[in-house]
């Protein structure tokens, strides 16, 4: 099989033994790469898939990137994907995944890597050095106890040239430690090296600790507290190699097509556009950045980019969650904006150098504002905490916060754990029923998507692994509701821009527009169990395999377009036709789909095997006990839905809440079309055969935890 | 807008300057794309000036006619209040109305500043909860 776009090896490292071996790409290349490379790893090398947390030294990690990766497929060629058991869920820490950005998987395939395998657990504290095919498991004694900033300077400060890399071509084999036997490569860079660290958090195995990247994170699953519990500080990672493309002039001329067509025009943009790929480029940090004085900063390859980089010397590269999270509480002690954007931007650089996730601080904060208010936690109190409540909102406070919670002391002794671990541990049950701890799915905060309006992110979250953070549809909602609040012309009215969308969604959904209705008369059908299945498999292989940036695949609509239809799966600058330019494959954007539906199904094996079963699919029960609260964190909800007579308008979905029962019935919908057993939502041996998946079936089988076939 | 607002006493402009107790705060949200909507809440005039500062980012989600209703009730400001309600029934949108709330809540504050002689621009000043 051709391997354009590989890099050709597989690195596993043995911390246990402090081994470095070498596998070879090809046996996976049907997994495609990314999460389906990373499923397959996982399920190769983990010995006891059982296991429920991630701190289990069996527990394995494996760091992957896809063929786009390193080549200039926009928006996707710098990404990278991380899969372990993770850690302080509620209960079962489910096999679970994150994306990040940045350098990172560019440079490990110039080094010669397409994923790296992180096994056992190192007796001390190491880091390790790639450079090209030169792997070394180095004492990290030095770095250990160091904020993840600091941390990779000092990798840089080892590894640098001696003559610096701003002014010399930098050869490898001079630099300090390295190799002074006969050289395989040639290989000279001005690159520092690419360096995936962890903070404080992670050493300390707290909840929400996470992997870096400079300003990029794997963010959710506590894949931090995994490489601290394998006493793994950093990879770092220098490559002078390159990726062959199949077809470099298909790839051209798929990236002209895509700015011709489906890009706003830089002379005349439309700022109101309805597109995902479409868009300027624009950082998304979300706190008003004090200067003007900025530009754009991007995951290498990519054109969009989304972080920004300025003079101030704080807040760089900080973007979208951690520079929100703390925002409701600076405006209450912010004397003017320029102050707010400051104290946001270094809130945000804190939670980068201890290397923590602030994500889960978006809700758990305002809850534990409300346990502090209710008289239950400060000094003396039944949860005793000597936080400064009297100056939250300041940097004194957020920093001391974010330091409990990276070190295990005053609160974050319990929320390192899990919070809704910690709940319980505090006779807090009741804020999960009253909705003051607002913790939907698996003991994951709700992310902003509540569930009892859109469903395809509370549905898709609960029948995956984490909260699912996949923005594929709730475009609709977010520009649809701005327009709306600004009582701008709808650009695309409900029934033609379900239509659209329907028109490429094959094989579950195509020209099927009712997956969209998410009305009440609707929001328990066959038709919204399609519209779960076709993200979670699309994404699976395109955007978590692939790694197509979220922010950007898929583009179903786009009024760039003459005709209104996105990018996606078109035949000139489909997701497909880049995949092929680079691969030399010729995939159609089913075939990826089908291949994403193999690669969910391998992780539904895991996630039985860790003791996935269909009674433990449920919200938190406020989710079922209460209504989302209606005209009250915003006047309206739209979304696209039909009423009783079938006309499609846009709606407003809040005020409802779901039914227990119905939502439990709905999940035997799921499990019907998925091929899974609906009293257990195990899956069957006949579906795991079609999907070629024989393997899964026979440890089902061997741990009695097949499922029984069902009469059509 | 021209909204005239008599200039507070200096007993209102105390309590248009401070933050209320936990339980007396008003919920807030925040659509931002990518993020969603996120909780919130408002503890005080100051803030929700802040909070209502045009952003092109983040949109604030607040029901203007309950925001009349707590600035009459919480804050005791009548007259406010009733600016506010006019301009949450005669704005052209949602945004268009909390963008004049923005600026009556900015007038009142500098009513409020000067009334007090505290010209520190929106420091909140907080009440013991």
């Amino acid at each position: 099989m051709a391997m354009y776009g590989y890099a050709g090896k597989i690195l596993r490292l043995d911390l246990t033994n402090r081994e470095v071996l070498v596998l070879n790409t090809e046996k996976y290349r049907g997994w495609g790469g990314g999460h389906g490379l990373g499923s397959a790893l996982f399920w190769e090398f983990c010995r006891d898939k059982t296991i429920i947390d991630g701190r289990n030294p069996a527990n394995v990690c494996v760091v992957a990137t896809s063929p786009l990766c390193g080549t200039s497929v926009p928006s996707a060629t710098g990404r990278c994907e991380v899969v372990a058991v993770g850690v302080g869920y509620d209960g079962i820490s489910w096999f679970t995944r994150s994306g990040i950005g940045g350098r990172f998987s560019t440079m490990l395939k110039y080094a010669g890597w397409d994923a790296v395998v992180i096994e056992g657990r190192s007796e001390k504290p190491v880091w390790v050095d790639i450079r090209n095919d030169k792997v070394v498991i180095r004492d990290a004694a030095g770095l250990w106890g160091k904020d993840a900033w600091t941390a990779q300077q000092e990798i840089w400060s080892i590894i640098g040239s001696s003559a610096g890399t701003h002014n010399a071509w930098q050869d490898l084999a001079d630099l300090k430690g390295a190799d002074k036997q006969e050289r395989k490569d040639e290989g000279r860079s001005t690159q520092k090296p690419a360096v995936m660290v962890i903070g404080p958090a992670g050493e300390n195995q707290c909840h929400g600790a996470l992997i870096h990247d400079a300003g990029n994170g794997a963010g959710q699953g506590g894949f931090g507290s995994v490489w601290g519990s394998k006493n793994l500080k950093a990879i770092s990672v220098i490559g002078t190699g390159s990726i062959k493309v199949a077809d470099p002039k298909a790839l051209i001329q798929a990236r002209q097509a895509l700015k011709q067509k489906y890009i706003t025009s830089y002379e005349k943009p439309d700022f109101r556009q309805w597109s995902r790929i479409g868009g300027l480029a624009r950082p998304i940090t979300q706190a008003p950045i004090p200067t003007d004085e900025r530009r754009p900063q991007s995951c290498q390859g990519c054109v969009n980019g989304c972080r920004s980089r300025s003079n101030l010397g704080y807040g760089n590269e900080s973007a979208c969650q951690e520079t929100s999270w703390y925002n409701e509480f600076i405006q209450k002690v912010a004397k003017n904006a320029k102050e707010f954007g400051e104290l946001s931007l270094r809130v945000a650089d804190l939670c980068q150098k201890y290397g923590i996730n602030s994500f889960v601080l978006q809700t758990g904060l305002p809850w534990l504002e409300h346990l502090h208010e209710e008289g239950v936690l400060g000094p003396g109190k039944k949860i005793h905490s000597t936080l400064p409540w009297e100056k939250l909102g300041t940097l004194e406070f957020a920093e001391k916060l974010i330091h409990a919670l990276s070190t295990k002391t005053d609160i974050g002794r319990d929320l390192a754990e899990g919070w809704v671990p910690a709940a319980r541990k505090w006779g807090r049950e009741k804020d999960l029923h009253t909705g003051a701890m607002q913790f939907s799915y698996w003991g994951c905060p709700e992310h902003g998507y509540d569930p009892r309006a859109e469903l395809e992110w509370g549905y898709g979250s609960i029948m995956g692994d984490r909260d699912t953070n996949l923005h594929c549809f709730n475009f609709m909602f977010t520009t649809v509701s701005a327009a709306f609040a600004y009582s701008l012309p709808i650009r695309i009215e409900a029934e033609d821009l379900v239509r659209i969308q329907a028109r490429k969604m094959a094989p579950y959904a195509k020209d099927r527009p009712e997956v969209f209705d998410f009305s009440d008369a609707n929001m328990y059908s066959e038709a919204v169990a399609q519209l779960v299945r076709w993200q979670q498999h699309y994404c699976r292989f395109w955007k978590n395999s692939a790694l197509y940036c979220d922010l950007k695949w898929p583009d179903l609509f786009n009024t760039n377009a003459p005709n209104r239809e996105g990018a996606t799966g078109s035949s000139d600058a489909g997701e497909q036709v880049f995949w092929n330019a680079v691969t030399g494959d010729a995939m159609t954007l089913e075939d990826g789909i089908a291949l994403g539906r193999r690669i969910w199904n391998l992780d539904n094996a895991i996630w039985v095997l860790q003791g996935r079963h269909r009674d433990r699919v449920h919200f938190a029960p406020y989710v079922y006990e209460t209504k989302y609260e209606k005209n009250e964190l915003f006047p309206f909800y739209m979304w696209p839905c039909r009423d009783e007579k079938g006309k499609w308008a846009y709606t407003d979905l809040m005020g409802r809440s779901l039914d227990k029962k119905k939502f439990d019935e709905w999940k035997t919908l799921f499990y019907r079309l998925e091929g899974w057993n609906t009293k257990t939502g195990w899956p069957t041996r006949k579906t795991l055969e079609q999907l070629n998946l024989v393997f899964a079936a026979e440890a089902l089988k061997a741990a009695g935890r097949l499922g029984e076939e069902e009469k059509a | 807008m021209n909204t005239r607002l008599s200039p507070p006493t200096e007993e209102l402009a105390i309590r248009i300057l401070a933050a209320v107790p936990y339980k007396d705060r008003i919920p807030a949200g925040r659509l931002t794309p990518r993020l969603g909507i996120t909780r919130g809440s408002v503890r005080g005039l100051p803030e929700l000036h802040l909070y209502l500062a045009p952003d092109t980012r983040t949109l604030p989600g607040m029901n203007l006619e309950r925001l009349a209703d707590w600035i009459e009730q919480v804050i005791r400001d009548p007259e406010l209040a009733g600016a506010v309600r006019a301009a949450a029934r005669t704005a052209g949108s949602h945004v268009d109305g909390c963008m004049q709330v923005y600026e009556l809540v900015g007038l009142r504050l500098d009513q409020a500043r000067e009334a007090t002689g505290r010209h520190e621009a929106n420091a909140p000043i907080r009440e013991e909860s």
